[in-house]
């Protein structure tokens, strides 16, 4: 590994001031550094200059009313172990366990995964189709922007010069599920993971599917077509229908004809998943 | 007998076992290789300036090998730098030494390299178009081609009910040890020393001698302890470029690969094309076809040897009337073949015990029933016609399956039992020589070899010492020596370290045994009745009547030299085929025939195609047991490992001759959770070579593990998978679900 600076700000005014006049392609954000510290050891990237997050008080979550909103170093685990959040957010402590182990998720954050934007995050599909949205600070103020115009591209969320993720805002509790499929089970990339969510709020469904290059994709809600209680034949269409919005993408993991086999079975799981768990709570 | 602590535990917890990676030298240097960019070409020019233009470089070539190596040293068979053409991709074209890891890095990228692209065989799949399905091939590069055949296979062809023809694919694996090679060399005057990762220190020794044109007799090999080796760290593969970079530097110097190094430069396992025919009347195999076409990159190391050892075994465990065997060792543009734990025997029982398997289910029979039917007991003769020793394998068929009944009182929907048998040859055949040195308060086994993990050297050589001298386990101490010091040793590998290294050691332990008792004034038949035994001031002997300090039966002399010195010797003899049956290149006879039968539960998504191993059972022909808890762990290390070939490792290599996956995000070994319940038994009375009866299990519990998955997958689906790995979309291909 070469060799870096490491600065570990205390107030979010500095971080942001520091950010601002870093200079280009030379720094880089540290929130868990679990996907960071590999680019860097294996010489795909070589910051001069490393911005810590550590010392921020941005590691914690709270209610706001039914909204959750998770400040973003939050530690995954933190949120995994909770009891209430695991009762209101089932599909994101499902989409939190398949990510990495449990000592990889005591570092890494909400945040930083969204940062990364990893095309085959376990996290940002299940955000997507919770329609999470991200509070950012930067140079210009305070901004929020919904997850989906935020993670447009894999290393490269649309954040300006000198911004920052400060917090995840998760509107209201669904009933959700997040299936994924990999080749080893443990510890894996997905190649490929179904979120789908039900909002009580507007009666419709969402669907997000990720693992698929280049990006995590949010089906929009009318085209996913589901009435809010669908009938099996229902269900089918709309799992056809979601698979073949995917782009066809092979790569090492898997080949696109396999993939969309996967996200079409796993659609119709995960709806049935979510269907089974509004009966049980009705 | 009972297990005793691994007197290397304490080191390697404490971090304080060095292993390659860990060897530095004062004022040495790193060493970096430079890889040819591209799998096949021609060389124009290879251009060092740019590199030897950097501080503190040191850079050599084809060109400077006249220089380095001895005067009139005869040309090396083993080729150091190409000077024509290169032929995988990777391949080092030049190595260079510098003062920082990161500066030899840095020089290497600036070497110059010219070439003129020529075509890649990238697959075998270039190669197979010519090799028709039924016949011999009309043409391709060959690395080696051997051929068997035995009885009437017309007839049995020609008159069979049900001829039973299968093809199976097999993907590259690698040894993935977790401790890459490393090496640190130097060079003093004409004394040329490495200390090195090894399995085999004299066997590297002559490897590299032989690449350098250097005597045996001014190399010395010293291993360090290693990191995991499974057959990765057989043969020389560092060690003549440090050599080389530490004569021209005049310093010492270490090199180490990257992981990525690693993966492509390691010499691992290739893909594999089988075929299996059967001819079947009534309910017997009367006739068996079986060829290996086996890709082996730009060379197979051992040639003959190593594709006749691994094709013999495709005809699997029975008698059948007859046989014929045919392997064809392909010329690729990848990396050189290489060994991997039980090499390609996993692969190769992965299609014949799925294909026994499938053929029991056509003819309707119970696929265990079937197997025992002509399964080989002591007493039957092999296909290539050699006769089978003490060998438990039937026995462990009938614990299997009296397993897998109980198991499937209680078996989910989706689920799935597969059995698979398969069997192993130790290395015995090659042999070693061992010391034992008494002082006063020790006893020690000097000895050549390095400990690889698998305790087989620091428990698996002692325990037929201590037996031998009625001492405790864990009271005799093995030491590691390096080939100016220690006695010879032909190394860890084909696990015959308990059964050839540990028969040298009991061997002189019954020699010991003697001449104490000649001191003691003992006749020699009284002598086997003596003990040696801890006393209150050291090792005592322990006479029946009476016991004697050790310290009064030395000389003074041996005080002075540190002990009473006796060597044990073992060279083995193998059984002997029937050559006249072996119509091109040469097969192998077994040594102790080891058994295993392997019973696998899975859980199957019959949509998505995911298996998942819910349950094991590994039941091995031992022997004898020697060291229980050793015995155990090494079992189920060779199933963890298994279950990796079966489901998840693959070396993806693409048409230009380039690893995809050079990482071990990319290449998966399994983790503990694709690991399940492991039940693991042991068949006694059918022993082996080693010590009280002992068999080496280093690689027996890895050679059923695909095949009784497979067959699990098999009985959960219904449809068979011919491909290794299984992943979810072979096994959802398998199913016709895409």
């Amino acid at each position: 590994m070469g060799s870096f600076e490491l600065v570990t700000p205390a107030s979010e005014e500095e971080a942001i001031a520091w950010l601002a006049r870093a200079p280009g392609g030379e720094a880089a954000v540290l929130a868990g550094g679990t996907d960071l510290l590999n680019d860097i050891e294996e010489h795909r990237i070589t910051p001069r200059h490393l911005l810590s997050l550590r010392r921020l008080p941005w590691n914690r979550w709270n209610w706001i009313g039914p909204a959750l909103e998770v400040g973003s170093t939050t530690p995954l685990v933190d949120l995994e172990y909770d009891p209430k959040v695991r009762a209101q957010f089932p599909g994101l402590v499902t989409a939190i366990e398949a990510v990495g182990s449990v000592a990889l998720r005591s570092r890494a954050t909400l945040g930083g995964n969204l940062g990364r934007s990893g095309s085959a995050s376990d996290l940002i599909p299940l955000l997507l189709a919770l329609d999470a949205s991200a509070e950012i600070v930067g140079p210009k103020g305070v901004r929020t922007t919904p997850v989906d115009t935020l993670v447009v591209a894999s290393r490269r969320p649309a954040l300006g010069a000198g911004e920052l993720i400060r917090s995840v805002r998760l509107p209201e509790p669904r009933p959700s599920a997040y299936l994924w499929q990999r080749i080893r089970p443990a510890q894996d990339v997905s190649h490929v993971g179904v979120a789908v969510a039900w909002s009580p709020a507007d009666g419709r469904w969402r669907i997000a599917v990720g693992g698929v290059p280049p990006r995590a994709i949010r089906i929009h809600p009318e085209a996913a077509e589901l009435p809010p209680r669908p009938s099996s034949p229902e269900r089918e269409a709309a799992a056809r229908r979601a698979a073949e919005l995917l782009p066809l993408s092979t790569d090492l993991r898997a080949t696109g004809e396999y993939r969309r086999h996967v996200v079409h079975a796993l659609v119709l799981r995960a709806v049935g998943s979510v269907t089974a768990m509004r009966e049980g709570s009705a | 007998m009972s297990g005793a602590r691994r007197a290397d535990a304490p080191l390697k917890l404490r971090g304080a076992a060095a292993y390659g990676t860990d060897l530095a030298a004062e004022g040495m240097l790193w060493g970096a290789l430079v890889p040819s960019p591209i799998a096949h070409g021609r060389i124009r020019s290879i251009d060092l300036a740019p590199a030897r233009a950097l501080p503190g470089v040191v850079a050599i070539g084809a060109d400077d090998l006249a220089g380095l190596r001895p005067k009139g040293a005869p040309p090396s068979e083993t080729p150091i730098f190409p000077s024509e053409e290169v032929v995988y991709r990777a391949q080092p074209v030049a190595a260079v030494a510098a003062p920082t890891r990161a500066l030899a890095r840095e020089a290497a990228r600036r070497v110059r390299i010219d070439l003129e692209p020529l075509e890649v065989w990238g697959s075998i799949d270039d190669l197979l178009p010519e090799w028709p399905e039924d016949g011999a091939p009309r043409t391709g590069p060959l690395n080696a081609h051997v051929h068997a055949r035995h009885g009437d296979l017309e007839g049995a062809f020609g008159s069979a009910d049900l001829v039973f023809a299968e093809t199976y694919r097999t993907s590259g694996v690698h040894q993935v040890p977790l401790e890459p090679h490393a090496c640190l060399a130097w060079v003093d005057g004409d004394r040329w020393t490495v200390e090195t990762s090894t399995q085999t220190p004299f066997g590297c020794r002559e490897d590299v001698a032989s690449t350098l044109g250097i005597p045996e007799s001014q190399l010395v090999v010293n291993g360090s302890w290693v990191g995991g080796a499974f057959g990765a760290k057989g043969s020389a593969l560092l060690e003549p470029y440090a050599l080389l970079l530490a004569k021209a530097s005049g310093r010492p110097v270490k090199l180490q690969l990257s992981y990525p190094e690693e993966f492509q430069l390691g010499r691992s396992t290739l893909p594999s094309v089988i075929r299996i025919e059967s001819a079947v009347r009534g309910r017997t195999v009367v006739g068996r076809r079986v060829r290996l076409v086996l890709d082996t990159g730009a060379s197979l190391p051992g040639r003959d040897f190593t594709l006749g050892y691994s094709a013999g075994f495709l005809l699997g465990p029975y008698s059948i009337p007859a046989v014929e065997v045919e392997g064809y060792a392909l010329r690729t543009h990848k990396p050189p073949f290489g060994p991997h734990r039980a090499p390609f025997v996993p692969q190769c029982t992965f299609a014949i015990e799925s294909h026994t398997d499938h053929l029991a289910r056509r003819l309707g029979l119970d696929p265990v029933e079937f197997r025992r039917a002509s399964v080989w007991t002591e007493g039957s003769t092999t296909g290539l016609g050699q006769t089978v020793g003490p060998f438990g394998l039937d026995a462990a068929l009938a614990r299997a399956s009296a397993i897998a009944r109980a198991w499937r009182e209680h078996l989910p929907p989706g689920h799935g039992i597969g059995i698979a048998g398969g069997f192993w040859s130790t290395g015995t055949g090659a042999g070693g020589e061992a010391r034992l040195r008494l002082t006063p308060t020790e006893l020690w086994i000097e000895q050549g070899e390095r400990e690889i993990g698998s305790g087989s050297v620091i428990r698996g050589i002692a325990v037929g010492v201590e037996a031998t001298l009625g001492l405790p386990p864990g009271t005799v101490r093995v030491a590691f020596l390096d080939t100016a010091h220690a006695p010879f040793d032909s190394g860890v590998f084909g696990s015959r370290t308990v059964g050839a290294l540990g028969q040298a050691a009991e061997k002189a332990a019954e020699a010991l045994r003697a001449e104490l008792g000649r001191r003691c004034g003992r006749p020699e038949a009284e002598s086997a009745k003596l003990t040696l035994r801890p006393g209150p001031d050291g090792l005592e002997v322990d006479l029946g009547d009476r016991r004697r300090p050790v310290r009064e039966l030395l000389t003074a002399a041996e005080l002075a030299d540190g002990g009473l010195k006796v060597e044990g010797r073992h060279y083995g003899r193998s059984g002997t085929i029937d050559e006249r049956r072996v119509l091109e290149g040469s097969f192998h006879p077994f040594n102790d025939f080891v058994g295993a039968a392997h019973v696998a539960e899975v859980a199957v998504d019959p949509e998505i195609g995911s298996v998942e191993v819910v349950r094991y059972a590994a039941i091995h022909d031992a022997g004898r047991v020697v060291d229980p808890v050793t015995a155990r762990a090494g079992i189920e290390g060779g199933v963890a490992m298994g279950i990796g070939t079966a489901l998840l490792e693959e070396t993806q290599w693409g048409p230009d001759g380039r690893l995809e996956n050079p990482s071990l995000l990319d290449y998966r070994l399994p983790t503990l959770a694709e690991v399940p319940r492991l039940e693991v038994e042991f068949i006694e009375g059918f022993p082996g070579a080693g010590p009280r009866g002992a068999k080496g299990l280093g690689e027996p519990p890895i050679v059923p593990v695909p095949a009784a998955i497979a067959n699990a997958v098999f009985d959960a689906v219904g449809v068979p998978v011919f491909e290794l790995p299984m992943t979810s979309e072979r096994v959802a291909r398998a199913l016709k679900r895409l």
